[in-house]
């Protein structure tokens, strides 16, 4: 993660990570909402921050008939509204002078040879350094064909000591079966090495943080395991539902595939894994994956009724606004079966973990939007202070935010004022924002650097997305697959609440209670 | 006008010996607010009416660094030793939500205060934070070991000395007995110029062209000589190149400095210093075909990145250093670490210097 290139001697000691090079990145499905909210921003944030290697180019590949002219304002608009760092006009100028827009079908062919003569260009004008990003940002259905295309037009050869990549956007397919197709297809085109599959929760602050948090601070680490840790959860909440139209996508996808396979189980893997031998790509990720296989697979309609609960919102209050129930929201049909809400009890088969539930927690109408990771500890030996039973039965919990107000707080039981012995929590409390008033880069911002710079740190690996898909098509299975007619039940429960009684009976028999947030 | 006149923005006036408990009080008035603090910031200064700008400051910089604030003011003039203390809060809204604040003590001290000076700024200290010290100005006999010592990283702007040699000795000798972290405003100013020759050298061309160069110049504005001279020693040190003889120019604003490379080769350099430029205005390297220049226009918001080596053009806009110290020190702030790369060039700049 903290690789330090030294070829180039002015580098030293001026940015802390490997070496982002020159790069022509091409953007597939250009015209779409990520690029014009994430992608293009982030990179103009990169070129205000002087982080934007000089060279780099851009081309937006997409379907529609577009100018330069017209693809660059689309974007300028956007990034006004949206820039972390404001939009200053002069570097605008300069950045916008290094888009293009090139129009062509995903399954067109002559679209993608009109592309490589166009980075051949792009490359003799750079000097012959000829290196290429590939970013697929379009939808699911085209990754096949944008592969494909990409190796028949001979644009995945890394020439001359440059190298061509690909960042592949989330859903990384929908099952294993489709994920394992889609790691064949990537890797008949792009080596593994040359493959970033993203999952922007990895470039956030504070989950990168967890790492430092466990392995930098000397009093965390001797704690961390089941003699001392009783529980971990986490938890997941928004409070929006289907607004914009998603629930086209949302109906398809439901909240198992669309957090839990990939941006929850990485936390869960960050937070259970062993200390990595280095802080190489494959040292971490080694070690994460070894977390995700050993997940207790719950691979019966049994195991999944008495470890999962999945659940749908019906009509409620967010916020102060009466909204729908789901199968009343626009584009999901009206008997679907898809979860907007699940709750998972995990446990990690290790030595380290032997014992210690994960819960996992994940709904939309929820009453808030937060996204957090609590670590509950053992509560203090049963004499002195503990020995009123009830008394402190709040034992200290870690917790680690990762948005929104991210930051760390320790819960711990303390005196109460006054001639008797009373005890209360209280909560020591760490605020990025509050201590550090400077905002964190966007996530995709230093994921793009990161791909620029050869650093798959944060990116998943196929095995990880496998190992990931196979616990999760388990459950997916037992709930929509089930010969026997037995599914386990969907339940509902009030938008604006905190989820169906059938998650906290799911906490309840292990004796434990969902942290309130 | 003398701080007498103006200690409205420092809040109120507080017995030095009420100071904590005063403070404590402030805070149980309104339990809205947010005290947040992860550094102590110490501000020095000798001259006439820091203190209140000083607050000012202060002021800004807790948007984005929490810290404890001490503001110390020394009035050389009044021989008589005092000291009076005045407590206030700087708030800004965190993220448009909560309120967040952070404490300051300004101490006026007059007369012969090196004692009462210690005593009274090191009690008041948040226990187990780092201490940033920003020594405004000149170096006076106030700085001293028994005072560095207990800083964990001075901040000083050389741009404001007077007798730059005499001053920098002193500063050594400080990192040579207790290993201070000194971070000196002039070289946080040529961070984006540092930032920019890096990247440009990220090119394949221009990074083949280095063992080749063979002239460096500089411009600088004479306030700032120190920045040219620090950047120079940075290019030269980063490029493994060692001192061989001077130049000697006519020129009574010229410094000229020649090196060679690993190769042998010799590399020329002049700092030129120019009235009405911008603190950095250009740093110009010539090697064979291959030109790269960074430049900046006095008040200008951007430098400009160049590279020319035939038919291979870069030309492209980037960030610029701000020109105000606060600013300044705010950057340095958020880039925090232990300024190895400065300690490295030092010995390169105290060459030039000594020149």
């Amino acid at each position: 993660m903290f690789r330090l290139l030294m070829s180039n001697p002015f580098r030293e000691d001026l940015v802390s990570r490997s070496r982002p090079e020159a790069c022509t990145v091409v953007i597939f499905g250009a015209t779409g909402d990520l690029t014009h909210r994430k992608l293009i921003p982030a990179l103009y944030n990169l070129a205000i921050d002087g982080e934007l290697p000089p060279g780099v180019k851009i081309i937006g590949f997409a379907r529609r008939e577009k100018s330069d002219e017209v693809f660059r304002e689309g974007l300028k608009e956007l990034n006004r509204e949206v820039s972390r760092n404001g939009h200053d006009e002069e570097i605008w100028n300069d950045f916008e002078n290094a888009v293009e827009y090139h129009q062509s079908e995903f399954q067109d062919s002559d679209g993608y040879s009109r592309l490589a003569d166009r980075l051949d260009a792009i490359d003799a004008d750079r000097g012959g350094k000829g290196n290429r990003l590939f970013y697929i940002a379009s939808a699911p259905e085209y990754f096949d064909d944008i592969l494909e295309h990409l190796k028949a037009a001979g644009l995945n050869e890394s020439k001359d000591g440059c190298w061509s990549r690909v960042i592949v956007e989330k859903p990384f397919g929908t099952d294993l079966p489709s994920a394992q197709h889609l790691n064949e297809v990537v890797n008949q085109t792009f080596e593994e090495k040359d493959t970033y599959r993203i999952d922007h929760y990895l470039g956030k602050e504070t989950a990168q943080n967890i790492m430092v948090l466990r392995f930098a601070n000397a009093i965390f680490e001797p704690l961390w395991n089941s003699k001392y840790i009783k529980q971990v959860q986490i938890t997941c909440s928004e409070h929006l539902g289907m607004e914009g139209g998603r629930g086209g996508y949302y109906d398809k996808a439901g909240a198992l595939r669309d957090m839990v396979q990939n941006h929850l189980l990485q936390l869960l893997s960050l937070v259970a894994m062993e200390p990595p031998t280095d802080l190489s790509a494959d040292g971490v990720r080694d070690e994460k994956v070894k977390v995700i296989r050993s997940l207790r697979q719950w691979d019966t309609p049994e195991l999944v009724a008495e470890n999962v609960v999945r659940a749908q919102y019906s009509e409620g209050h967010v916020h102060g606004n009466s909204v729908v129930g789901y199968r009343e929201e626009d584009r999901v049909d009206p008997e679907s079966m898809t979860e907007t809400y699940v709750a998972l009890r995990c446990m990690v088969d290790t030595w380290r973990w032997s014992g210690v539930p994960f819960y996992i927690r994940m709904g939309k109408r929820l009453p808030k939007k937060a996204t957090e990771i609590s670590v509950h500890f053992r509560s203090a030996p049963n004499v002195l202070f503990n020995a009123t039973p009830g008394e402190t039965d709040e034992g200290n919990v870690l917790v680690i935010r990762i948005q929104p107000d991210e930051g760390i707080s320790l819960r711990m039981v303390s005196k109460l004022p006054g001639t008797t012995l009373r005890l209360e929590p209280v909560k020591m409390d760490f605020h990025y924002s509050t201590s550090f008033g400077k905002g964190s880069p966007e996530a995709y911002e230093r994921l793009l650097l990161d791909s620029m710079a050869g650093d798959a740190t944060l990116f998943a690996r196929r095995d990880e997305v496998e190992e990931a898909w196979k616990f999760i098509d388990h459950i997916h299975r037992a709930w929509h697959q089930n010969d026997t007619g037995q599914e386990p039940e969907m339940a509902e429960f009030v938008a604006g609440s905190w989820g169906p009684e059938a998650a906290d009976a799911l906490l309840e028999k292990d004796g434990n209670t969902w942290r309130r947030l | 006008m003398t701080v007498f006149d103006n200690t409205m923005s420092l809040g109120i006036e507080v017995p030095i010996d009420k100071i904590e408990r005063e403070l404590r009080q402030l805070w149980e008035v309104d339990d809205a607010r947010t005290n947040a603090s992860l550094i102590n910031l110490a501000v020095y200064s000798e001259a006439k009416g820091a203190l209140a700008e000083n607050s000012d400051v202060i002021r800004e910089i807790t948007r984005e660094h929490a810290c404890r604030a001490l503001l110390i003011g020394l009035d050389n003039d009044i021989k008589e030793t005092s000291v009076r203390a005045w407590i206030t809060a700087h708030c800004h809204l965190a993220h448009g939500q909560k309120s967040v604040c952070c404490e300051q003590i300004a101490f006026q001290l007059t007369g012969h205060s090196r004692g009462l000076f210690r005593n009274t700024i090191f009690a008041h200290l948040q226990s187990d934070l780092p201490l940033i010290f920003w020594w405004q100005g000149n170096l006076s006999d106030m700085f001293n070991e028994s005072l560095y010592r207990r800083i964990d990283r001075l901040v000083i702007d050389s741009s404001d000395w007077d007798e730059v040699g005499r001053q920098f000795t002193e500063i050594n000798e400080a990192i040579s007995l207790v290993n201070l972290v000194v971070q000196d405003l002039a070289w946080t100013r040529t961070y984006h110029f540092r930032l920019a020759i890096a990247s440009l050298y990220d090119d394949l061309i221009a990074s083949k062209s280095l063992i080749h160069v063979s002239k460096v110049k500089i411009i600088a504005n004479p306030k700032h000589f120190t920045s040219g001279l620090q950047l120079l020693a940075w290019f030269a040190e980063m490029s493994g190149w060692k001192r061989t003889q001077d130049l000697i120019s006519d020129q009574g604003d010229l410094g000229s400095y020649r090196f060679s490379n690993k190769e042998g080769n010799i590399i020329d350099t002049e700092l030129m210093l120019e009235k009405g430029s911008a603190p950095i205005g250009k740093i110009e390297v010539i090697s064979d075909g291959v030109t790269i220049c960074v430049s900046r226009e006095a008040g200008g918001k951007h430098l400009h990145h160049q590279l020319n080596c035939g038919e291979h053009v870069i030309d492209i806009h980037g960030p610029a250093d701000s020109d105000s110290s606060e600013e300044l020190l705010a950057d340095q702030l958020s880039r925090g670490g232990k300024n190895s790369l400065f300690k490295k060039i030092l010995p390169v700049f105290f060459g030039m210097l000594e020149q």
